[in-house]
């Protein structure tokens, strides 16, 4: 007797039916397995988009199979065009992917390490093949989902949305903004280049305002591993960004979609009576069925955006400066975008007050918003003062973002910025981004810059006497600029740029001056 | 439900066309970043020098004789300086490991009081690993002028050395020339009085007067222990025997010992006429 016999039940079914009936019977056996429930006679009418027989065999698949298990098998036809929802809710997700996928990719090529993060950036940027497309991908893809998931959470609010019965899935969208937003921010710090380094301090610097004064401490220490940023704060940090968020994203991502498909996705305001939530109560003339529309169109959206973002990603260039140094503050340093109305905020005053208190009050309300604002009515002329309110708070937003900026209330001489308008130090600038070979050796007063021997030269002099002029100082006079070239190695050059002036009452001359190397290959304007 | 499978099979023709355009560009575009990033290192390490090399090394790192050799020369890149220490591995690896680790003995053979400080934070100095590497890029970017321009660094005065007598009779001085030597390589004397204060600073400050005024009080004083009667006395005694009187605060022997060899009457009568531009 064998120990072992081989049997392949495909053998016995050719030797009974014949070969090609044999294997035509088992494409159809696998496709149905694969598809969970639909054979190929059924995929194929679908695709033809023929009417379903009945009973429905394309609700199979949400019946039988995981991934589907949690779409709806079908969608009330009125929130199935672009309004109410402009796919916002889907589109976060689909960036969520976006970033995990490209994520991964990245994680490949990165240590969490101060003296390593670095000089990975440039191996991902210099000899990983994609390596640039991928990174850009991300952080284009991060700064989208940000920005996607802020206008999901605003279109909900315009809506109402929020409203009975949905409270809870509002709640836990509130929470996956924050999650968005710490994971957008907590990547900033991985390159660890001085962009990262100083948005992040910047941003942290708020905790360590937490009264008493033990609890800032600890809580900053926490952030930081540290006094300061380094090895262990960027470990730290690593660790939020690649386990505990994406890990809460997921969590809370399931309860919100479980929440949303539990109670439908809400109608149209105006489609309903008031008071009244018909969402689940779909009349079988208004269905819009998952099989085969919606999964044709969401698949297509997922190629045709995977196309826009990657065409996008080969004209926008995730930023990389020079190498994090805790010594050096760059002027103009600021949070990243989608936390300029906090670093405003901390400029109206007390940091306790605004960094903390406020920006608190503000979160723990959007939390509770539907538990308190009980209004019955969806109708937006219903809702004057909430849609007021909500509106002023957009504009709060705005106003303040615009105040965290270097143009609101930032204390820096006026000499010194109109050097950063040559030479500033967040990304490259006229002069570095300037044509290397126009810059002849020479001494240049900017305000002949009509007489500068090149075209370059007159077009860089122009930018600085136009800054030079705008400059007001109390007490000084006689503003100048003065730009020295130098030839200081084999293609390289020095380029001094310096401002002059008088003192009103003593008379003495002053001067500041900002120095920089350039080099013929240097080539910043690639992106990096 | 036609246009979305249509659309949507041109997106994923588009995507895999836009792969295949990245893909055909991507060495030229890694090689190219590798271009850029090692020319702004250059960039970053012409900085670097200037902060922190320059004060001993001199302008242009053409060395500041007694204090730091050369680096701007041809003997570092034609593989004499490497012959002549022993070092067998490449220049690269010779610049990286001096700047980082410095050098525990002066090199032989000159008179190099001061030894090289250690630059690398892995030996407790300033610099991180990248700025060690840029500092190295912008030293290897002197090759093509150095070895044009040929020769060693020349300690030979232009005419008989002035010796150690501090009764010596000095010609007038200028004290422009006296600036131009000071803050040249043969002098060499600003990268410690002026542009850092390795020796006694000669500018006046609100602490304390400037070396002309102190030249003339510091006789006088009672720990004076040198040999000097009179303010240029002092002056020409602290330029041709550094450690007959060393000022309190400072090490001695860190002066080089051979400005008496290296330098004309003329030469130190025109340091001692800048000097006294500084009250």
């Amino acid at each position: 007797m064998p120990i072992f016999r081989l049997h392949l039940p495909i053998l016995d079914e050719i030797k009974e039916k014949g070969l090609r009936p044999a294997l035509r019977d088992k494409t159809d056996d696998v496709v149905t397995r694969i598809t969970a429930g639909l054979s190929i006679q059924d995929v194929r009418s679908m695709l033809r988009d023929d009417p379903p027989g009945r009973p429905n065999p394309r609700l199979k698949p949400h019946s039988e199979g995981f991934w589907l298990h949690m779409k709806p098998t079908y969608y009330h036809s009125l929130v199935d065009g672009v309004y109410p929802t402009f796919r916002l809710g889907w589109l976060s997700t689909f960036f969520f992917v976006v970033e995990i996928v490209t994520g991964v990719l990245l994680m490949v090529y990165y240590t969490p390490s101060p003296t390593a993060a670095y000089t990975n950036m440039l191996n991902i940027l210099s000899n990983v093949p994609f390596g640039r497309l991928i990174r850009d991908v991300h952080r284009l893809g991060a700064e989208l989902m940000v920005a996607i998931v802020m206008l999901h959470a605003l279109r909900t609010f315009l809506t109402g949305s929020y409203k009975k019965p949905r409270q809870f899935t509002w709640a836990t969208g509130i929470i996956l903004l924050l999650v968005t937003w710490l994971l957008s921010f907590s990547g900033y710090l991985l390159p660890w280049d001085q962009l990262s380094l100083w948005a992040v301090t910047i941003g942290v610097s708020m905790v360590e305002a937490i009264p008493p004064e033990v609890v800032g401490r600890t809580v900053n220490l926490l952030f930081r591993g540290a006094p300061e940023f380094g090895a262990n704060g960027l470990l730290r940090w690593y660790l939020l960004h690649v386990v505990a968020l994406p890990l809460a994203g997921i969590v809370f991502v399931g309860v919100h979609y479980y929440k949303v498909v539990l109670h439908g996705h809400s109608l149209p305001p105006e489609a309903e009576e008031i008071g009244e939530d018909t969402a689940r109560r779909v009349p079988t003339d208004s269905r819009s069925y998952f099989f085969p529309h919606v999964a044709t169109r969401e698949l297509f959206y997922v190629v045709a955006l995977t196309a826009i973002i990657v065409i996008g990603a080969l004209f926008y260039h995730a930023p990389l400066e020079s190498h994090a140094d805790p010594l050096v503050t760059p002027l103009h340093s600021t949070a990243p975008w989608y936390f300029l109305w906090l670093q405003g905020m901390l400029k109206l005053g007390d940091k306790v007050i605004f960094g903390l208190i406020v920006p608190g009050v503000l979160i723990g309300g959007l939390l509770v918003l539907p538990y308190i604002e009980v209004g019955p009515s969806r109708r937006y002329g219903h809702r004057r003062i909430g849609l007021t309110a909500g509106m002023g708070l957009v504009l709060t937003f705005a106003v303040l973002s615009y105040m965290g900026s270097p143009w609101y209330a930032v204390q820096t001489s006026p000499e010194q910025e109109a050097v950063a308008e040559l030479l500033p130090q967040t990304h490259p600038g006229p002069l570095r981004l300037s044509n290397w070979e126009g810059l002849d050796v020479g001494t240049y007063e900017a305000s002949s810059y009509a007489q500068a021997p090149s075209e370059t030269l007159r077009s860089i002099l122009a930018e600085f006497e136009h800054s030079v002029e705008s400059i007001r100082v109390e007490g000084r006079s006689d503003f100048e600029g003065v730009m020295v070239v130098e030839d200081w190695q084999t293609n390289l050059k020095k380029v001094t740029v310096r401002i002059l002036w008088t003192d009103d009452v003593s008379g003495d001359p002053g001067e500041y001056s900002q120095t920089v190397y350039l080099h013929k290959d240097s080539n910043y304007g690639q992106g990096e | 439900m036609r246009w979305h499978i249509a659309l949507g099979t041109l997106s994923v023709l588009v995507l895999v066309a836009v792969f295949g355009y990245v893909a055909i560009g991507e060495q030229q575009r890694m090689e190219a970043f590798t271009e850029a990033y090692d020319a702004r290192q250059i960039e970053t390490g012409a900085t670097l020098f200037e902060t922190h090399c320059r004060t001993c090394h001199g302008p242009q790192g053409k060395g500041i004789v007694g204090v730091a050799p050369a680096i701007n020369a041809a003997d570092l890149f034609n593989g004499d300086r490497l012959a002549a220490v022993g070092f067998s591995g490449t220049l690269t690896d010779y610049l990286e490991g001096v700047i980082s680790a410095g050098r525990p003995v002066p090199s032989a053979g000159t008179n190099y009081p001061q030894r090289m400080p250690t630059w690398s934070q892995e030996y407790g100095g300033p610099l991180r690993k990248d700025q060690i590497d840029a500092l190295v890029g912008f030293i290897e970017n002197w090759e093509d002028r150095a070895l044009a321009a040929g020769g060693g660094e020349t300690g030979a005065p232009s005419g008989e050395p002035i010796g150690t007598d501090i009764a010596v009779s000095l010609p007038e001085g200028n004290p422009e020339r006296g600036q131009d030597l000071a803050q040249g390589a043969q002098g060499g004397c600003s990268a410690c009085h002026e542009l850092a204060a390795v020796g006694p600073p000669w500018a006046g400050s609100s602490e304390m007067p400037g070396i002309a005024t102190r030249a003339g009080d510091r006789i006088n004083e009672a720990d004076y222990k040198g040999n000097a009667t009179t303010a240029q006395q002092y002056l020409i005694e602290s330029i041709v025997q550094p450690n007959a009187f060393v000022v309190p605060g400072y090490e001695s022997g860190i002066m080089p010992q051979d400005y008496a060899q290296r330098l004309t009457p003329q030469q130190v009568a025109d340091l001692i006429a800048y000097m006294e531009t500084m009250p």
